[in-house]
């Protein structure tokens, strides 16, 4: 991740929503990507936090807009405020938690219908540094074996075979050594469509009105089709 | 939400119209007792029980730095009140009488002035009042002085004259302005209350003692004693510099003050009181006064072994909330050393998981653990506890629920009073799309404790206190007031956060640092904040944010409930793919609208109860704590504080949308429809017989069948005996989901196999039976084919109208009785042994039937339904006058029916009822024989229904029909009118029934007189009868059967029953009709084994085809011939698909 880019790229901003459930490392998984840190006992995250960082393409510079939502099941109602316009999503479930991939799948579901169209989702596997195929030093962790001493609960295959059915990009990450991290982002921001990218929305751009006006649109009733207003779970 | 907070208001006024139990709209129409209780912050026990216009003065010794030039001390006018086991004194003039308006009720709610809702004034436990005296005084009629135990202790009381130099008594007078008469009432109330809490005082002492200020104000042969535990910050240091804070001079100030105006329970608040709080507590104190002026020391009074008992009580038990607080342990301000230590997060731990266990409703929200964390820096655990308890319940209410509702609306209000107080910024959030409520929502939720420096957080949390959530509100507005400028430059989300965060980053600098003036300069940026707060928008008062809260408390509740919804339905797996959106949203909404309803009648029962208890008893009665009394309940969007249905429940939700689930008896007293003991709790209050109270609500009494609690279990999968939403789902989607009469058949089947052994018994035959009278009861819907009203006309012999729906209905009887006589036709025996004891028994049967032939009605029914009778008689129309009218018995039956509920009374009952004689019956329960038992499977139950075309139309069609998913049944006045209808048909069809199955005339007449229910309770009662009659047919069929399958030897068979010497031919002729009634069986098995595979599709279209070849009145394409009547109408069935 180089923030030092030589020659001025076009730059583009891109929403990034996270979510799955509490304490699978979302923030963790930001502060990783956005200051290269880990820290142990990460306060949780209360309504959201929000964080930039920028992302080079070799064509472009993407500027990421990350909202960091809280993963307590109760906060649910108050994500539709963050992902909002969201042009991507990161659905983070831990791997050695299985009802946090449950949860994970609700996720991608809500996403899917409430969302705006045409949203990336990766879903991200974390905390790949406990289980055995931890990738800090053995570099390549997939394929998932399943040692006695693994903590590993989620097969690497089922994920990803979920990931395929639903067409999301699928990662296997771990906050804590870095592995993978800055990865799941620039595969985002390649997803990302060139078109989404013209039309992305600059300084307040109009574009965002328009995103938000379809938004409306798609709703079909249940938010308040107010959309400027802020508590619209 | 189905008119709900209507019928509560009703339930209100019906209850009591003055002390309004608020259930739907605390805030609109709060009851005076919690107006009383916010102003004083006391616990919900305590009730305003007199008040009186009173002056209070506090002699100059007491008072706070005027005593030198002013003898007569302070004087406050204001009102006095006492509660149970409070005396209040408040300058706000406010009542809580019951005559009182809302508005002279919620005066408080106006502009603080830095008083606080409190005012000033003070609230004494009663037990903390150690003398009353009365004095003489000329001005007043009553003046009372009153000594509290303020600075003596248990100890110190018994010596007291000595030690009277150290303890300094508190003594403050009140003089009380009111006619004489209340005066005396007031002071009786008071006398009473004191006798009441003169046994409280030990523990008030105790809980006392955990007030830092006891210790403070020790007494000088104390001054070794231990402090008491004030927080982690005696161990850890306090947040901040204790010199840049000036504590030692806040701490002075205070010990000055509480010296003067007593300490903890017996302080008085005075204008300096509110003054110190707004520089800042100091730190040893702060935990003590966060305790007193948010009112939590007085629950903590109340039960002060409440914290220690529920970790005790629910020690070593697992929980989500444990599990969801264990996640959040090691990360709750842990940048605070008492928190890297096992010591703070022991605390941390314990307080939480206490208090989850506690208010279950809550259990553990994020950001709780930021609250307590900090709380614990500046007060003991149980303190936390309490201090927790006053936040969710009182100061921020709904902030920490499962849906967050409070939260959410929360933002709507601030949102709206920064629309209101700056527009131009609302405008440019709007423009630039930036939602307000993204970095609002934090500060609200963890109290601004992680968004500001810890130092300022705890500032606000002083004010906040005191004053209540207003603050929050007003800290908020002048953040953006103070950033206005920057925050119109900031375009989106991003630039807008990073503008306030490096604002608060930046709080203990200077405002004006480039001023001159050195004052100007010495003011911090935080300083300025609590001037723009609370001066600039002094406006915000608790009156306008509630105001507002009501504004946008309904949609904030639709946009929650819309989004529970939303993720429940797509959340329920794929037996909801059955049914369609609407259908999952419709079931939803029922579901949670019976939860909530009952919910809510159930605490208006209690409640009133309680009330009346009360009125009984005053003292007593307002003494039980009903913790939640002003609880809202009944919106999804408050948080799912039920979500299983118990079998009652389900019943009412049965009844919001299948007629048949709605009790035939309304209109008599309730209480005697249910058991007492299905009614538990609410049987004593019931003896109103009170619409309101009634343990249904204002919806139909829902009925009580066994076919509803094998509903009920069959749904309960995980047999909890309470249903989940997806139970619901799931059980209604087998019903009505796929359009499959065989998956429906077989539902039905598996419904009444109560081993699930693929058998169903006798017993088992017999329920199925009524359960399908039981179901049929009200009329059937979906699609029946019309032809069989014009069929049945001809036996009808009544008018045109009656045909219509009610023959279809009747002739539905006729179709279970045939279920019933089939099924047992068709059963297996248990054991093979049976059929040799069966023949014997069929003798009398012939007898029977010669009696039909007497009956001269007998031969003008037509040949028209498509009852298997006919069927048989067509088969073999002319070989024997004498079978046809044996054979129509059922129809003649019909026709009596209907024939009763027009009231014409033919003769018919009473002749059929003749048939029956004790002997006969004694002689022809083959079926009921113990020693006799048969099954049926579920290839055989299949084939008799399909057998049958009501019946099968019956599954096809009118059973899923009847639940009304969606649309659910007609309002209460089409319902109650259609009752009517029911109870006209219920007597036709209840005489019908106990013709049917041939009643004694005795036994018949109560039936049609008592309804349908009288009728099923029937049925079940005289079971025996039942099966007689059934026997009786379903050897009647038997015979005809023997007839067609052995024409030839049809005269000798005649000539036996005529001889009436039973013995050796009947057994022959038992023996062969059990051969190939065996025979029969077997291919039909085949068949429908065969059938099984091809599955629905099939056997729809075979329904049609089925019905012309029996218009037809020949089985031309029934390759069986005459060998098996019934069998070869099942078979022709599945031939013809």
């Amino acid at each position: 991740m180089a923030d030092s880019a030589g020659a001025p790229r076009p730059s583009s901003s891109v929403k990034l929503v996270l979510l799955g459930e509490a304490a699978v490392g979302k923030s963790s998984l930001v502060l990783r990507f956005v200051n290269n840190d880990f820290q142990e006992n990460k306060e949780p995250t209360i309504g959201a936090a929000f964080l930039t960082q920028k992302c080079n393409l070799p064509e472009r510079t993407i500027k990421f807009e990350i909202w960091d939502t809280a993963g307590q099941e109760r906060f649910a109602s108050l994500a539709p405020m963050y992902y909002r316009n969201a042009q991507a999503a990161l659905v983070v479930y831990d791997l050695t938690k299985p009802t946090s991939l449950i949860k994970a799948k609700h996720w991608v579901a809500e996403l899917q219908r409430q969302a705006t169209p045409g949203i990336v989702i990766a879903l991200v596997g974390n905390k790949l540094d406990l289980t055995n195929d931890s990738a800090g030093s053995s570099g390549e962790g997939e394929g998932g074996g399943d040692d006695a001493n693994d903590a590993r609960k989620v097969p690497t295959e089922e994920a990803q075979t979920y990931a395929e059915q639903e067409d999301l990009l699928f990662f296997e990450t771990s906050a804590k050594t870095g592995y993978n991290v800055t990865e799941v982002f620039t595969a985002i921001a390649n997803a990302i469509p060139e078109t989404s990218l013209k039309t992305a929305r600059g300084p307040s751009g109009a574009s965002g009105v328009n995103r938000s006006e379809e938004q409306r649109v798609n709703l079909n009733g249940p938010r308040d089709p107010n959309a400027k207003e802020g508590c619209a779970c | 939400m189905y008119n709900l907070s209507s019928f509560v208001q009703k339930a209100q006024q019906l209850l009591d119209p003055t002390q309004g139990l608020n259930l739907s709209d605390p805030d609109k129409n709060p009851s005076k007792a919690s107006l009383f209780q916010s102003q004083f912050r006391l616990p919900s026990s305590q009730h305003p029980l007199y008040e009186i216009t009173a002056e209070l003065t506090i002699p100059p010794a007491n008072a706070t730095q005027g005593g030198k030039d002013r003898d007569t001390g302070f004087r406050y006018a204001g009102k006095l009140h006492i509660s149970e086991a409070y005396l209040c004194f408040s300058t706000t003039g406010s009542s809580f009488v019951q005559s009182a308006s809302t508005s002279t009720s919620s005066v408080f709610t106006g502009q603080t002035h830095g008083a606080g809702p409190g005012g000033n004034g003070f609230t004494f436990p009663l037990c903390a009042i150690r003398r009353v005296e009365r004095l003489h005084s000329q001005n007043f009629q009553f003046a009372l002085a009153i000594t509290t135990w303020n600075g003596i202790s248990q100890d110190a009381a018994k010596d007291k004259d000595k030690d009277k130099k150290d303890a300094r008594e508190q003594r403050i007078t009140l003089q009380l302005a009111g006619t004489r008469q209340a005066c005396e009432r007031f002071c009786d109330g008071l006398k009473k209350g004191l006798r009441a809490g003169v046994g409280n005082v030990g523990r008030l002492k105790k809980a006392v003692a955990e007030c830092y200020s006891e210790y403070l104000l020790r007494p000088e042969d104390q001054k070794n004693a231990n402090p008491p535990d004030v927080g982690l910050g005696m161990m850890f240091r306090y947040p901040g510099d204790v010199k840049k804070l000036r504590d030692r001079a806040k701490m002075r100030l205070w010990a000055e003050y509480l010296r003067d105006n007593g300490r903890n329970t017996t302080l008085l608040r005075q204008p300096t009181f509110h003054k110190l709080i707004r520089v800042g507590l100091p730190n040893r104190l702060r935990g003590e006064m966060w305790e007193l002026t948010s009112g939590s020391i007085y629950l903590r009074l109340e039960n002060p072994s409440l914290y220690t008992d529920t970790l005790a009580k629910f020690s070593g038990q697992e929980s989500l909330a444990i599990d969801e607080i264990e996640k959040d342990l090691n990360r709750s301000l842990p940048e605070y050393p008492g928190f890297q230590s096992e010591e703070g997060i022991g605390r941390l731990r314990r307080v939480l998981t206490a208090y989850s266990w506690v208010d279950t409703d809550v259990g553990y929200c994020q950001a709780m653990n930021i609250v307590v964390a900090a709380l614990l820096i500046y007060m003991s655990e149980s303190q936390a506890f309490f201090l927790l308890s006053a936040l969710c319940d009182r100061l921020v209410p709904g902030y920490y629920s499962t849906t967050m509702y409070g939260t959410l609306l929360d933002q709507k209000v601030f949102e709206s009073l920064v629309e209101r107080t700056m527009p131009i910024l609302w405008e440019h959030l709007v423009k630039s799309d930036v939602q307000l409520s993204v970095v609002s929502l934090p500060w609200f939720l963890s109290l601004y404790i992680n968004s500001m420096p810890l130092v300022f957080a705890f500032r606000v949390l002083d004010v906040f206190f005191v004053e209540g959530p207003k603050v929050l509100f007003q800290v908020g507005l002048a953040i953006l007031r103070i950033n206005g400028e920057e925050l119109l430059d900031a375009a989106d989300d991003g630039a807008f956060i990073s503008v306030l965060k490096s604002y608060f980053a930046r709080l203990d600098e200077s405002a004006h640092p480039k001023s001159e003036n050195p004052k100007l300069r010495a003011v911090t940026r935080f300083q300025e904040l609590m001037v723009v707060a609370f001066k600039e928008f002094s406006g915000i008062t608790h009156g306008s944010i509630t105001e507002l809260r009501l504004q946008n408390k309904n949609s904030v509740l639709n946009n929650i409930e819309n989004f529970a919804k939303r993720t429940a339905i797509r959340n329920l797996g794929p037996d909801s793919k059955l049914l369609n959106a609407d259908e999952l949203g419709a079931l939803y909404d029922r579901f949670y609208t019976v939860l909530y309803e009952r919910q809510q009648r159930d605490l208006i029962l209690k409640q009133e109860q309680a009330r009346r208890v009360k009125s009984s008893r005053p003292r007593l009665g307002a003494m039980a704590n009903s913790h939640d009394e002003a609880v809202e309940k009944g919106r999804v969007g408050l948080g799912p504080s039920t979500s299983l249905m118990d079998y009652d429940a389900f019943r009412e939700f049965l009844a919001g949308m299948a007629k048949w689930a709605i009790s035939d008896t309304p209109a008599t007293p309730r209480r005697e429809t249910f058991p007492e003991a299905d009614r538990g709790f609410y049987g004593s209050v019931n003896k109103k017989s009170d619409v309101m109270l009634s343990p249904w609500g204002a919806g139909p009494e829902p009925a009580d069948h066994e076919f509803l609690r094998r509903l009920f279990v069959k749904w309960d999968a995980g047999a909890n005996a309470a249903l989940t939403l997806q139970n619901v789902v799931t059980g209604l989607a087998r019903i009505k989901g796929k359009r499959d009469i065989l998956g429906i058949i077989t539902y039905f089947f598996e419904l009444h196999d109560d081993d699930g052994d693929g058998k169903v018994d006798r017993e088992g035959i017999l329920r199925m039976s009524e359960a399908l009278l039981f179901l049929s009861r009200r009329g059937l819907e979906g699609t029946l084919s019309p032809s069989n009203s014009t069929l049945t006309l001809s036996t009808g012999g009544g008018s045109q109208g009656d045909v219509s729906g009610q023959s279809i209905n009747e002739r539905f009887l006729g179709s279970v009785s045939a279920f019933i006589r089939r099924c047992f036709e068709y059963a297996d025996p248990d054991h093979p042994n049976n059929h040799f004891a069966s023949p014997q028994q069929k003798q009398p049967l012939v007898e029977m039937d010669d009696d039909q032939l007497a009956d001269p009605d007998a031969f003008s029914i037509g040949d028209d339904d498509d009852d298997e009778d006919d069927l048989l008689e067509m088969e073999s129309p002319a070989a024997s006058p004498k079978t046809g009218p044996r054979s129509h018995a059922l129809d003649k039956q019909a026709s009596s029916i209907r024939l009763d509920s027009m009231s014409t009374a033919p003769s018919n009952a009473p002749s059929n009822n003749r048939r029956v004689s004790k002997a006969q019956s004694e002689r022809a329960n083959i079926a009921l024989d113990p020693s006799n038992p048969l099954h049926i499977t579920l290839p055989t139950f299949r084939m008799v229904v399909l057998a049958d075309e009501l019946l099968e139309q019956f599954f096809e069609s009118s059973f899923p029909a009847s639940f009304h998913i969606i649309e659910g049944l007609q309002s209460s006045a089409t319902a109650s009118s259609s009752l009517t209808t029911f109870s006209n048909l219920g007597l036709g069809a209840g005489r019908a029934v106990g013709a049917a199955f041939g009643g004694a005339p005795g036994a018949q007449a109560p039936a049609g007189g008592r309804g349908l229910r009288g009728v099923l309770d029937n049925i079940v009662t005289d079971g025996m009868r039942v099966a007689q009659e059934v026997v009786r047919r379903m050897e009647e069929a038997q015979k005809e059967l023997e007839r067609n399958a052995v024409p030839g030897q049809r005269n000798d068979e005649e000539d036996d029953e005529e001889d009436d010497d039973p013995a050796p031919a009947g057994k022959s002729v038992a023996y062969r009709g059990d051969a190939e009634r065996r025979s029969v069986r077997s291919s039909d098995r085949d068949l429908l084994a065969g059938v099984d595979a091809e599955a629905s599709d099939v056997t729809v279209s075979a329904a049609g085809t089925r019905r012309a070849s029996v218009g037809q009145g020949s089985n031309g394409d029934n390759q069986q011939g005459p060998a098996g009547g019934a069998g070869s109408k099942v078979v022709g069935v599945e031939f013809d698909g």
